[in-house]
């Protein structure tokens, strides 16, 4: 074991001024991420460390057989499979991963590692190692995994004692589902449903009577691709042992949840492992949970020294992707609008791992559902495996390809009663006091507001000609049930140390912190100082992923505010969020508040081309109060940037199960030149409560924009609406899909 | 690794003559990215930043574009804006302007990319190459330096010093196709340029190079619709087309017609 190097890492040390991105627009004059002042993961160095590079599997499903190393270097260390045989399995929602794998499951599943003096030294080793194979049948389509006889990905199935499994996994046995989520409003409950996994055109349901009422019905299938992160800054990790304790610099957002990971992993107690977090240039969902984390840790363990390890941007696009799904919808109405039920069927391709993907599937169900009333509703999620890359946290977390589904066909709707579609939306919105599917009672409901707002930027005119135009609004819930620690420490200086483990992703949470405890404390902004995370130092937090973290923190540091006032030196926050779904009935408390927006487009569509041009982008999120004004209209920009990639270009394509576009120049995201016509608003109402905005305005963004392209005939299913899916979508057309397979 | 810095055309293509496996590196915006991807390799490099009589632009009767002329000088330029507006557009249409402020006549021409707008432009305008060597100096037509995917008529040790681009006597129209991002490379990529009479129709980032068919050209009936349609169709039916990220195969060949047709429409107008 080396000795702990002397060195600067965030939380070590005494306390400093927050500097960290955003301190720009009120704490400092420059933005520090311009100057280069933040110190990021990548930038962050153990002196003496040795270098990590991953091997990963080049067939998608197999065994491997052996591997000629020859050719390394005496100095090099080399860690296969049977380094791993003493550590835990793992998986934040199901235990289904090992560190290092002799099964691999997906092109690109790490089955070895090389660890060597330098970050060169490590890629040629990484170069010169051979791998035999044994390959077996893959399968990559959701649908196609579902299929009778489909082979298997995992032989059985697993369970997770981590806190992030808050539900009860329901895996069917002899299928690839490792989870299926339902919703049963009242009538609907305590049928003997048959447990089998439906496909798409399966005329049989059980619950079709809950349509009796219905004069017309709609039902389609929708699908929505596998997308990437594209965060700026890379997955970097560093780890050593200091006498028997494992530390852990690394970029994540869920600074606790991987401490107890790696504790579980290596047979440690939590307080043996600590876990640094320092500025992180972008996450978007991929830097949650276990990424490179626990392989870097074993080789310190094996090398007795420090070890670094940083992924090159095409193993980045693999590490974890959102989740490719095929939506099947079925909604219906009487003559007069008003909507009856709906049935949704959600199939969420997790990939190689579960992941959170069990997490991703119930939200993909119930977002689907929509601010309406209905008389009955029925869910039905599944969480898939396939031989594809695992899918993760992404930013808008299920609800994107649930909406993008349920808020055309609402539109579809409109079209087949005659009925205006933003009318037939208000006629059926859930107010305050009306109840959820789920049985919970809606609080500070907006969605008339919301729907107003985004109609009024597009010049929606009642029953006027609507080409062009598209109007959608939404819901999407927070991580329910999840807890919030912070502590404000008085430091001898007079200063106010803020403790806590919201993560700064670049999303500006220190700032947010700064902001609030000088609030709560009624001191100056350069009176408070905020921690980096780090397990050593600060309490516990759930995580910072779902736009919970200004909402839950913020709470928990006015808890902890006044505790200091009574106390003097340390005040301590707490506030925790109770709740989650049934996973048989759906029902319980989804979402201890709801994140609800709404969004607009306006545009042309080339007829011939099929090219999709913008004049108007809107979005509107519903934030309560806003703390930072500039911080919060960055996130709903953000957010619409992604929505509009994600509606009109991003596409992660596989050949094999092996990924044809890992890089920027194949896969494009939106640029700066593709946003002109993005307009929007942060929606506060007087004495509002805190809300996150942070995704609020991905999943309205698709639909939008579909339900206005729509109008010109071209009714398109899939994601993204290439101009050759338009054309596809209306001429009927066969273009064939660009290279590779559709994984569908 | 190894920076030569030479500072005249005789010096490069002497260091290039002694050290062939010595990279020529002009904006380094594509060989960087091939860096950066490990698919180019070399201790030793040539740069051109310091040969100044390769930035030069001269537009007094045709116009000559030294070979690191930039993108953006090209876009920018009010003579080239006002006498050959096609080539400027067609050079405005490259990625953004960090890219353009790098990019350089010669990089875009020796890197042979299919899938970029320059070529097909200059093309249509019958640019010619000029192209040295430690052998002497020789002269291109563009129309057959590029000849496949990334691949041109050069000798290894050659060097673009300029590209000549005739003044022309009719208009220029470039009209690119995006299908992904605003900053994407071109879906496809079509000149037309009328000289005299006639028309020069070039399609490029379809295939493995620009197409240009002077047979098909000589049928056109300026500012007939219906001409203008059978060109189009015609330069669709006899490419043969890519398939990748940014479409198929098949979606090319029904876009080319509509572009093709649109561009004669354009400069008929
Ligand atoms: C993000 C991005 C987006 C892009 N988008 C587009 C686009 O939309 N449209 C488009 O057309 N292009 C696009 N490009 C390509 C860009 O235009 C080319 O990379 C550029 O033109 C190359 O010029 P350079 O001076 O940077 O070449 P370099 O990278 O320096 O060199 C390219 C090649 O040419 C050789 N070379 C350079 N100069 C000479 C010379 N004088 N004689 C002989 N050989 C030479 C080099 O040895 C090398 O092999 C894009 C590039 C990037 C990075």
């Amino acid at each position: 074991m080396t000795q702990r190097a002397d060195q600067t890492r965030p939380g070590d040390g005494p306390a400093r001024a927050y500097d960290g991105p955003g301190a720009s627009s009120a704490v400092r004059g420059i933005n520090p991420r311009i100057t280069a002042q933040i110190s990021y993961s990548i930038d962050s160095t153990i002196p003496g460390e040795w270098h990590l590079r991953i091997i990963r599997s080049a067939i998608p499903a197999g065994r491997v057989t052996g591997f000629q190393t020859a050719l390394l270097d005496d100095d090099v260390i080399f860690l296969t499979a049977d380094d791993v045989s003493d550590l835990n399995t793992f998986g934040c929602q199901i235990a289904d991963q090992v560190v290092l794998t002799r099964e691999p499951k997906f092109v690109g599943d790490a089955i070895a590692a090389v660890v060597a003096p330098t970050a060169r030294d490590a890629r040629v080793a990484a170069s010169l190692v051979e791998v035999d194979y044994e390959a077996v049948p893959s399968v990559f389509g959701e649908m196609d995994a579902i299929a009778p006889g489909a082979q298997l990905v995992h032989a059985k199935h697993y369970t997770s004692e981590s806190d992030s499994a808050y539900f009860d996994m329901r895996p069917q046995d002899g299928t690839n589902v490792c989870h299926r989520f339902r919703i049963r409003t009242p009538a609907l409950q305590g049928r003997d449903e048959p447990e089998v996994v439906p496909h798409l055109d399966d005329p049989d349901d059980a619950l079709a009577d809950a349509f009796a009422d219905a004069d017309v019905i709609v039902d389609e299938v929708f699908h929505t691709p596998a997308a990437a992160h594209v965060p700026m800054e890379p997955h970097a990790t560093n780890a050593q042992w200091v006498d028997g304790r494992l530390e852990v610099t690394t970029g994540t957002q869920t600074p606790f949840n991987m401490r107890q990971d790696l504790a579980h992993i290596f047979g440690l107690a939590a307080e043996d492992v600590r876990v640094v977090v320092p500025f992180m240039g972008g996450a978007f969902g991929a830097k949650t949970f276990i990424r490179t984390e626990a392989i870097t840790a074993l080789a310190a363990r094996k090398a007795g020294r420090p070890v670094r390890c940083v992924l090159d941007r095409d193993e980045v696009f693999n590490e974890v992707t959102r989740h490719p799904s095929t939506v099947r919808i079925k909604l219906g109405a009487k003559r007069d609008g008003t909507f009856v039920a709906k049935r949704i069927w959600a199939y969420v391709n997790t990939g190689a791992y579960a992941d959170c993907g069990p997490g991703v599937a119930q939200k993909m169900g119930y977002a689907g559902v929509g601010p309406y009333r209905f008389d009955h509703v029925a869910v039905d999620s599944y969480c898939i495996y396939t031989n594809l890359p695992p899918g993760g946290a992404f930013r808008g977390y299920g609800a994107m390809q649930s909406i993008w589904a349920a808020e055309r066909v609402v539109d579809m709707m409109a079209d087949k009663l005659g009925i205006d579609a933003v009318e037939l939306r208000r006629q059926n919105l859930l107010h305050e006091g009306d109840t959820f599917c789920t049985g919970e009672v809606m609080h500070d409901a907006r969605f008339e507001e919301l729907l107003d707002d985004a109609a009024a930027a597009v010049g929606w005119e009642k029953d006027g000609d609507r080409r062009g135009k598209g109007v959608v609004v939404i819901l999407k819930g927070m991580q329910t049930p999840s807890k919030a620690e912070a502590r404000i420490e008085l430091l001898p200086d007079g200063r106010y140390e803020v403790q806590a483990a919201t993560a700064d992703i670049g999303q500006g949470a220190g700032e947010m912190l700064t902001r609030l405890a000088a609030e709560y404390l009624k001191v100056e902004v350069d009176q408070v100082v905020v921690c980096a995370p780090d397990t050593d130092r600060v309490p516990y937090d759930t995580r910072t992923t779902s736009s919970r973290s200004t909402h839950m923190m913020s709470r928990a540091l006015a808890d902890a505010a006044r505790d200091l006032q009574v106390h003097g030196t340390i005040g301590h926050g707490y506030v925790s969020n109770d709740g989650g779904l049934d996973p048989d009935t759906g029902q319980g408390i989804a979402s201890s508040h709801w994140h609800q927006g709404s969004a607009s487009a306006e545009l042309e569509v080339d007829d011939e081309t099929g090219i999709i041009s913008l004049s108007t982008l809107y979005a509107c999120s519903y934030a309560g109060k806003v703390i930072n004004k500039h911080g919060a209209e960055l996130q709903n920009e953000g957010s619409m940037i992604l929505g509009l990639g994600t509606a009109l270009f991003e596409e992660l394509q596989y050949t094999e199960g092996q990924m044809t576009n890992p890089n920027l120049s194949d896969y494009n995201i939106a640029s700066a030149l593709d946003v002109a016509s993005i307009r929007h608003r942060v929606m506060e109402v007087p004495g509002g409560e805190v809300h996150g905005l942070g995704e609020t305005a991905v999943p309205p963004v698709p639909p939008a924009i579909g339900n206005a392209v729509a109008t010109f005939g071209y009714d398109v299913r899939d994601l993204p609406m290439t101009p050759e899916r338009v054309l596809a979508a209306r001429l009927g057309d066969t273009f064939q899909s660009p290279t590779g397979e559709d994984p569908q | 690794m190894t920076w030569h810095l030479p500072t005249s055309v005789d010096d490069v293509v002497r260091t290039r003559a002694e050290r062939p496996e010595a990279p020529i590196v002009a904006g380094g915006t594509f060989l960087g990215i091939l860096v950066r991807q490990g698919l180019v390799e070399a201790d030793e490099w040539i740069s051109l930043q310091r040969v100044t009589e390769l930035t030069r632009m001269h537009s007094a009767g045709d116009l000559s574009v030294g070979a690191m002329v930039t993108h953006r000088r090209l876009e920018l330029d009010d003579t080239v804006r006002t006498i050959w507006p096609g080539v400027a557009a067609a050079f405005k249409a490259v990625a953004s302007p960090r890219v353009r402020n790098r990019a350089t006549m010669g990089g875009v021409l020796a890197d042979a990319d299919y899938a970029s707008d320059p070529p097909s432009m200059l093309v249509a305008s019958n640019a010619v190459a000029e192209i040295a060597s430690v052998r002497g100096t020789r002269r291109v037509p563009v129309e057959d330096l590029i000849i496949g995917h990334y691949s041109t008529s050069m000798e290894e040790d050659e060097l673009i010093t300029r590209v000549v681009v005739p003044r022309p006597t009719g208009a220029a129209v470039y009209r690119k196709l995006r299908t992904r991002s605003q900053e994407d490379r071109p879906a496809s990529s079509v000149a037309a340029v009328v000289h005299g009479e006639t028309v020069r129709v070039v399609v490029g980032a379809v295939s493995d190079r620009p197409y240009h068919f002077a047979d098909v050209c000589s049928q056109w009936r300026p500012g007939d619709l219906d001409s203008a349609r059978e060109i189009g169709e015609e330069y669709a039916s006899r490419i043969d087309y890519i398939d990748d990220n940014r479409g198929s195969a098949a979606y090319r060949r029904h876009v080319v017609g509509v572009e093709v047709r649109r561009a004669l429409m354009a400069v008929a107008r």
